[in-house]
This record gives structure tokens, sequence and C-alpha cells, in this order.
């Protein structure tokens, strides 16, 4: 931990993180679940600008056609942004890990198959993909949402983990095979551990850096799937569509998260470009923020390996640990020799 | 003709992953409405069946158009990403190693800008440009015609930096290795043992990690044909989003790029066992 802190990628990164996520609940605790709507600036009785304001010092980051403060949006919206782009990675890293450990040790034989079978996912635009499977669950039908919003969204985040889950654990099987074929676990398995040992006792605590890079790598990636989804107008927790045949409402997201804000506004961009600009600037920040912290973690580890502090089972004498080291290198003599007749 | 088999048999795998992931939708509508519907799924399985009524219904001549079009865009924007990366990374090569950092730090920023910001950037660019000095070139593409240029442009930012910085990895570990210790004792420039020992070397495993790469692009290529409104077959899916025409989609991308590919691992394979360098 104390290592993190010197690193300045890291902490910088931190820091923006935390800025929008902490921000966000207390700027929604002191102003409320609404963002301030002003129709028109008034300056000598005569009205100068009306809705969408350009950015100034009182709205900086401008409003909307309808004179919602932007900053203000941005700010209430982030937390359900990000929260959901962690927990897409988290869902999807708690379900990959284990099956890849389990094709790197246990299905070890049939990884070349399994590879092949999860090779042309990688063909699939993940965009295409989500937009596929989530456009019934997340556009609203005529007759309205048979789901209630956090459902949505719970179906949402799993769906949106369920897609990656195959390539990141044929990844994470892979590198665990290589782990697999080193010279101490070959020792440690002559010795008699079972799989399920070599699992939490030498590849876990081997990969586990590994693992939280990937995680990064894995918030980032549905952060740019958020903006894309975005895009084709499918927001978090799904998108109001208002079908009504005469004044029919832009299709809107039921929260202010970033996705909507920059999707429902990218069209104006010659008109008022800070409405698109303004969410898409922050979504580059996030995502920088992320991969620094990446960065930041590698340079703090890189090189050293924490293992778990081993629990004291029973008492072993020298003796017994003496005989073991010799049974050990007697053993590996036998291995290396034959190895060599072969 | 083994391996052949062994390659149509991959082949035949992806495209049945496809089929079976494009009826997917089906399966979730039903899911939410708390039913299985395995039938409506087996049928959708079935409906490329009778091959040429298929066809007939879904690949009409301006579909064609379409696709030719976005594999215009596509390859065009990869080449340029390769070149540009490439020269760009013998450029850096040539550098001392501090200034090296540097410019690794900066490419690290660029790499971590997502795609919207990148389109938008330009676009706005473009109408600023224009505003001020009357040049105009076309941003968004109106009634069908194709425009080649700020596409591809767009398209080509985000690869580069990535084969920039995978070429970087590679080349600088190429590097440390004895041959070039050895080309440089008996005297060699930098910029030949640069240009013909040490590319030579590095570009086969360039290759074989820019399938990542190849796959980033896809998804920004659909991104990218929306917001330019461009008149390829992904703005065409984004309008009339349904199972089987993602299908054609994706098969109209993954076909090409799975044949290139394979032929150039088995091209570079055949020489590498051999113990030969490529070129």
């Amino acid at each position: 931990m104390k290592l993190l802190l010197k690193q300045p990628y890291f902490v910088f990164g931190f820091l923006i993180i935390a800025f929008f996520l902490i921000g966000s609940f207390v700027f929604e605790w002191l102003n409320g679940p609404d963002p301030k709507q002003t129709y028109f600036i008034m300056e000598k009785g005569r009205v100068i600008e009306a809705a969408p304001l350009s950015p100034s010092w009182l709205h900086p980051l401008g409003t909307d056609q309808f004179g919602f403060d932007m900053f203000a949006k941005i700010m209430l919206g982030a937390k359900y942004t990000i929260i959901s782009a962690m927990g897409v990675a988290a869902v999807r890293m708690l379900i990959a890990v284990p099956i890849g450990f389990a094709i790197g040790t246990y299905w070890q034989k049939r990884r070349t198959v399994i590879n092949s079978f999860i090779d042309p996912l990688h063909y699939i635009p993940m965009t295409i993909f989500s937009y596929l499977i989530l456009f019934p669950v997340l556009w609203e039908p005529m007759e309205g949402f048979s789901t209630t919003v956090w459902e949505r969204i719970v179906i949402q985040i799993v769906l949106m983990a369920i897609i990656t889950v195959p390539i990141v654990s044929s990844l994470i099987g892979n590198e665990a095979n290589l782990l697999y074929q080193q010279e101490y676990i070959l020792a440690s398995r002559t010795l008699g551990a079972s799989k399920s040992r070599i699992i939490t006792r030498h590849l876990f605590p081997m990969m586990r850096e590994k693992l939280f890079v990937l995680y990064g790598q894995q918030v980032v990636e549905t952060l740019v799937v958020f903006t894309h989804l975005g895009l084709l107008q499918l927001y978090i927790g799904g998108t109001d569509v208002s079908y009504d045949p005469m004044f029919a409402d832009p299709p809107k997201s039921i929260a202010y998260e970033w996705a909507s804000l920059f999707g429902s506004s990218f069209r104006y961009l010659q008109g008022v470009p800070w409405l698109p600009l303004g969410p898409a600037i922050c979504f580059a920040l996030v995502i920088l923020a992320i991969a620094s912290m990446i960065e930041g973690y590698t340079r703090a580890v890189s090189g050293q390996v924490k293992i778990p502090r081993r629990k004291k089972v029973t008492f072993v004498s020298d003796k017994t640990v003496e005989w073991n080291q010799q049974q050990l290198k007697e053993k590996m003599q036998l291995l290396y020799k034959e190895k060599q007749k072969l | 003709m083994k391996r052949f088999m062994q390659w149509m048999l991959r082949l035949a795998v992806a495209f049945i992953g496809i089929l079976l992931i494009s009826g997917l939708p089906i399966l979730i509508n039903g899911f939410q409405k708390g039913e299985l519907w395995w039938r409506e799924y087996g049928e959708h399985l079935l409906v490329i069946f009778p091959l040429n009524r298929f066809l007939d219904t879904y690949y009409s001549s301006y579909i064609g158009e379409y696709i030719l079009y976005s594999l215009e865009i596509l390859f065009l924007a990869l080449l340029a990403a390769v070149i540009f990366a490439l020269s760009f990374t013998i450029i850096t090569m040539l550098f001392k190693e501090r200034s090296r950092q540097r410019i690794k730090t900066l490419f690290f920023f660029l790499e971590s800008l997502p795609d919207i910001l990148v389109i938008l950037l330009i676009q706005l660019l473009v109408i600023f440009v224009h505003r001020h000095t009357g040049v105009f070139m076309s941003i968004a593409s109106t009634g069908g015609e194709k425009i080649y240029l700020l596409p591809v442009f767009c398209l080509m930012i985000l690869p580069m930096v990535q084969l920039y910085r995978l070429s970087m990895l590679t080349f600088e570990a190429e590097e440390r290795k004895l041959y070039v210790e050895l080309a440089r004792s008996l005297g060699f420039n930098k910029v030949i043992i640069l240009l013909i020992h040490i590319f030579r070397n590095a570009i086969i495993s360039i290759f074989f990690q820019s399938k990542k790469t190849m796959w980033f692009m896809l998804s920004n290529l659909f991104i990218l044909e929306r917001m330019f409104n461009m008149p390829g077959i992904m703005f065409h899916l984004s309008e009339h989003m349904s199972g089987e025409l993602s299908l054609i989609t994706v098969c109209s991308f993954f076909i090409p790029v799975f044949i290139i590919y394979s032929f150039f691992e088995w091209y570079f394979l055949r020489r590498t066992s051999r113990g030969g360098t490529i070129l």
C-alpha cells in the first residue's frame, strides 16, 4: 500500500476517480437529485442568452437545450457510470478467474479444443454483440417496461459481464498453464500437492498482480462499450422511449448517466459543441485515470510476489524438514534422469 | 491436405458460433417474459438453410456495395495504421533512451483516449477550419456518397497508437539480442541494423499480436460509420438491427479477415520453421 502511494501515476488516477465518485454522492446530498434549470440569462432587464447557454463561470460546462446545468448532470450521473463499469468488470472477473484456472489445470488436455471454440469470438465486435443482446432488455417497448430500473441494471451488468467471460477465461487459462509447467510447481506436484492446493498456493499468488491489471483493463473496455451503446441510444438502466405520435420526446435515460448525456447530444456538435464534449471528456478522464492507476500499480509491484503466510499446522522438527528435503532432492534427480532418457 | 481440413473445421466452428450468437436476442426476449423460446430460436438457426432463398431476401445488390465500402475503409485504415506505426517506431528507435521514454509517455496518454472523443475532436477541428479558411472536407456524408479521407484518418489513429506501443516493445526486446550486438561490433550503421536485421525479425511477432488490434478496429468502425453517416454495412445494421443482418455483417468481416490472417500465419510459420527469416 505504501509503495502504491509513492507512485505519482497511481495517486493521480486515484484522485480523479475519487473526485468523481465521492463528488457525485456529495453533490446529490447537497443539491438534491435534480440539476438546476436556467431558462435564460437577463442583463439590465433584457434577455441576453437563452438555453442552451454556453459555458461560463456560472455554468462551467454550459446548459442543455432545456436549461439544465451540464456540470450538475455530469456530477449526478458519474456514480451510475463508474460503478456499473466497475461492477461489470468485477462480475466478469469473478466468473472468469475460476474457469480460467480450471482450464489451465484440470482441463489441460482439452485446452486447444476449448481455445479453438473461443477464438472466433474475437471477430464479433463487442459493441454489436452487446447491442444485440441488450436491446430487448433496455429498449422500452410500446407497452412499457415489465422490469424495474434496478432489475434492468442488474441484468445489464450480468449480461455484459458474461459476453466476454470466454475470452478472459481463456486468457487466464493460457497464463495459468504456462505457470503450471514451472519447476517449483513440478516439485510440489511430486510431493503430492493436489491441484486445488497448487491453484491456491502457487498459481493465484503468482497471478494476483496480473489479475488486478486485467481487472483495470476490463473496466476501461466496459466504459468504451458504454459510450458506444450510448451512441446507439441504449443507456444504462434502460432507455425511456416516448411513443407519442405528436410530440414524442427524444429517447432519454432514466438516470443522468454519461452515456446518455453523450449519446443524446452528439448530433448537436456543430451548434452546441459543449453538450457532447463535456461527457466525452469526462469519459476520457476516467479512462485515463484507470490507465494511469494500472501503470502505477505495475511499477509498484513489478518484481515482487506476495506469498500468503504459512499457517502453522503442526510442530515439525528440523529432522523431518531435512528428511523431506532429502526426499525431494532424490525425486527431482530421478525425474531429471527420466527426462534425459526421453 | 490434413491442415486444410483442420482449417475448414475451424472456419465451420466459427461460423456456427456466430450463428448461435446471432439468435440470442430471441432467447433473451423470451426470458424477460418468463418463457423459454427454444422453438423460435431453432427456427432462427435454420433461417439460412435454403441458402439461395436466404441470400435472395437479405443479400440484395446494395448490401454488397455496403459491405465493399466498409471493407475498403477498414483495410485502408489498417494499412495506414501499420505503415505509420512502423515508421514512427523506427524513428523513435533512433533516439536516445531518455527521449524515448518521454515519447512513450506521450503515447501512453494518447492510448487512453476513447474513440468517440477522437472522432468528435476531429469533426470539431474540420468545422473550425472551415469557418476560418473556407476549406471544406465533408464530415458526414449525405445521400449515400462515399467519403474516404476523414473516416480512414479517424479509424487509423487509435489502432496506430496501439500498434506503435506493441512494436516498440518488440523492437526493444529484439534490440537486446546478441545478433544486434554482433552487428554493431562489426561496425554496421544503426539505421541499417534497424531496417534490415531487427525489422524482419520483429515484424513476425507484431503480426501475431495484431489480431487484437483488428478486433478493436471493428468496434471502432461501427461507431465511425454511425457518426459519419457513412453508407457502410455497419450503419445499415445499426438502422435495421436484426439477428440475420448481424449474422451477415459479422460474417462479411470475419471471412476475409480470417482468410488473410490464416494465409499469413501459414506463410510465416513455413518460412520460420525452415530456419530462415522472411523478406
